[in-house]
């Protein structure tokens, strides 16, 4: 079969091309909005989704991981008694004041835990022992925050709460959504440069259920036993903990906006393109419907043109998003987009396209085919 | 025996809310292997008469036949599959498309016909060889001259083998030595194949070849 829709493509490279980049543009920009959006939530929850816990306690109403408030820490032998619970422990995660070298301040977000190990804290260890924490006055940093608060070496000195402390160890992912920095340090030092606020307090209290245990069950008992505090199986706190990030600061509705502008970009340069295309063709296709075609033939055509443009653009789209993503993670921007996502926007592709084709099919079956006869 | 034939065809178009008759009553049929020419200054109703006989446009009123198929104008859905069986056409302006070359602008026509795959492809080119472009049966439209597109359109509307062929002006835009190499061809294609074969033009070359002249002038056919 000879494929006119191809061969008319190919015939007009170069209107081809305008539609596909065209296209290539929604899709990248979509990619990158969801991808670079989907990749800072994460950070909001990186931690909970790598600690080995299965349920947090949490003060009341607290909105994200990193936004906590104290509770006492006795609390935890409660929730040790709860049967199905395997073991408890507390975790502060506190905001922290580190000076660097240079005499500045900076904002750091701490995490102190009486044994790392035994919750999987932090998970991508690049250098030192994390068993070395509770010898002293030491404490890691991921390495992310080198760009916040340049280069370090483990062996150097860096002041938290105005006491000199020593960088025993470095860890790599270990992100938070607003970008503040993360160090781990021990529980018991954590409390003791900090006594105000953290003395005899806590701000979190990780559970390991034992096997078989229900978890329904032991979250309700722990409620029943904890009035005042919030009780969340890992994936209930992750989601809280992005969707604060995306409810309180407008930016699911930034994405949105984003992405709807995005396709209607995609839209627009697509629907131009084909009328634009139809309406130079309009005699080629009377000439069509004139040896026997009928408007079925042409929307076929038009139809197939839209699909194409929108499979090549998706691909080029795609190809940029993946080329770009080595770019972006050089500035510790993570893209994340899962292989359903992609599905979704591949067949929202094809779907817009089909639908900027619309408007060239109205055309098309208003064509006055006589018009194959003018000169 | 009529293969093509229109009986007290008339037809109005409508500007705003006044109908403006173009064909007032008009009759005419060309048997199978005849050649007939049509004749009339501008806005006679010549081109209006072929779309109707060529089931683009329905008339208003009156009957037309095709190949023994009563065209019906309540099922303008029908026409497109009549147009396959029965017409083929041969424009002024050769109406190739650019971008299929001699080949596959026969073989598209004969992929419209329900003819596919190997069968359409060594049709396309049994056609083109018969109108003598077999070493151009590659060239796109814009590497041919006028002539070779004509005789490529010629091609194409023998496709099918259809037992009606309808031409508008097809030799307006081709030099007078062409032109009869290519009116040639009608002859040939109408004698050979037992066509019924009805030229709209203004060219008096096209009298040579023709079995009858009609006339039309402000929507009626004046001589037959």
């Amino acid at each position: 079969m000879v494929n006119l829709a191809w061969k008319n493509l190919l015939y007009d490279k170069l209107r081809f091309a305008i539609t596909v980049i065209g296209v290539a543009f929604a899709v990248t920009l979509v990619f990158l909005q969801v991808g670079l959006f989907m990749g800072l939530l994460d950070n909001a929850s990186v931690t909970i989704r790598h600690l080995n816990a299965d349920l947090w306690v949490t003060s009341k109403n607290t909105p994200n991981v990193d936004f906590a408030h104290t509770f006492p820490e006795t609390y935890v032998a409660r929730v040790r008694s709860v049967p199905g619970v395997a073991r408890a422990d507390n975790l502060i995660v506190w905001f922290m004041t580190l000076a660097l070298p240079s005499g500045s301040q900076e904002g750091t977000l701490m995490y102190a835990l009486e044994d790392f190990t035994r919750w999987g804290l932090p998970w991508s260890i690049e250098s030192g022992n994390l068993g070395d924490l509770k010898r002293g006055r030491y404490f890691f940093l991921d390495r992310s925050a080198e760009k916040r608060f340049g280069k370090f070496s483990v062996g150097e000195y860096r002041e938290i709460a105005h006491r000199r402390m020593k960088i025993i160890g470095s860890s790599r992912e270990a992100l938070s959504f607003s970008t503040t920095p993360i160090i781990f340090m021990n529980y018991r030092l954590a409390q003791e440069i900090n006594p105000d606020e953290l003395d005899g307090n806590t701000t979190y209290t990780l559970v390991k259920l034992a096997p078989g245990a229900d978890p329904e069950a032991v979250k309700h008992e722990i409620r029943r036993r904890l009035p005042h505090n919030d009780v969340y199986t890992r994936d209930e706190w992750a989601y809280r903990s992005r969707n604060y990030w995306i409810e309180s600061t407008g930016l699911g509705l930034n994405l949105g906006m984003t992405v709807l502008l995005g396709c209607l970009v995609g839209v627009l340069i697509v629907a131009q393109t084909l009328y634009t295309s139809t309406m130079e063709h309009l005699k080629e296709f009377g000439t069509v419907k004139a040896i026997g075609g009928g408007n079925l033939q042409i929307y076929g055509i038009l139809g197939q043109q839209a699909t194409i443009a929108a499979i090549v653009g998706f691909l080029v789209g795609a190809a940029q998003t993946w080329a770009l993503s080595p770019l972006l993670a050089k500035i510790n921007l993570r893209l994340i987009l899962p292989p359903g996502f992609a599905g979704i926007v591949f067949v929202g592709t094809i779907a817009l396209c089909l639908g900027a084709a619309m408007i060239s099919f109205k055309k098309v079956a208003s064509i006055d085919p006589a018009l194959v006869f003018r000169t | 025996m009529s293969v093509l034939e229109a009986r007290d065809v008339t037809k109005e178009f409508r500007e705003g809310r006044e109908a403006v008759p173009v064909l007032h009553g008009v009759s005419l049929s060309v048997a199978a292997g005849e050649i007939v020419a049509l004749e009339g200054p501008s806005g006679s109703g010549k081109t209006t008469l072929l779309s109707i006989l060529g089931c683009i446009l329905t008339p208003t009123s009156g009957k037309v036949t095709l190949a023994g198929e009563a065209v019906d104008p309540r099922r303008p859905d029908r026409l497109p599959a009549l147009r396959r069986r029965a017409i083929g056409f041969v424009f002024q302006q050769f109406n190739l498309f650019p971008a299929l070359d001699a080949t596959e602008n026969v073989e598209y026509a004969l992929n419209l016909k329900g003819i596919a795959g190997r069968a359409a492809k060594r049709e396309a080119e049994r056609l083109i060889d018969a109108v003598g472009l077999a070493e151009r049966k590659n060239f796109l439209p814009r590497d041919l001259s006028g002539g070779q597109k004509q005789r490529i359109a010629i091609a194409r509307a023998l496709a099918g083998d259809p037992p009606v062929l309808l031409a508008d002006e097809p030799t307006a835009n081709l030099d007078s030595a062409v032109g009869a190499q290519v009116l040639e061809m009608f002859r040939d294609a109408a004698k050979s194949g037992n066509r019924a074969l009805l030229i709209v033009t203004h060219d008096p070359k096209v009298r040579t070849i023709v079995d009858r002249v009609l006339s039309i002038r402000d929507g009626r056919i004046l001589e037959n």
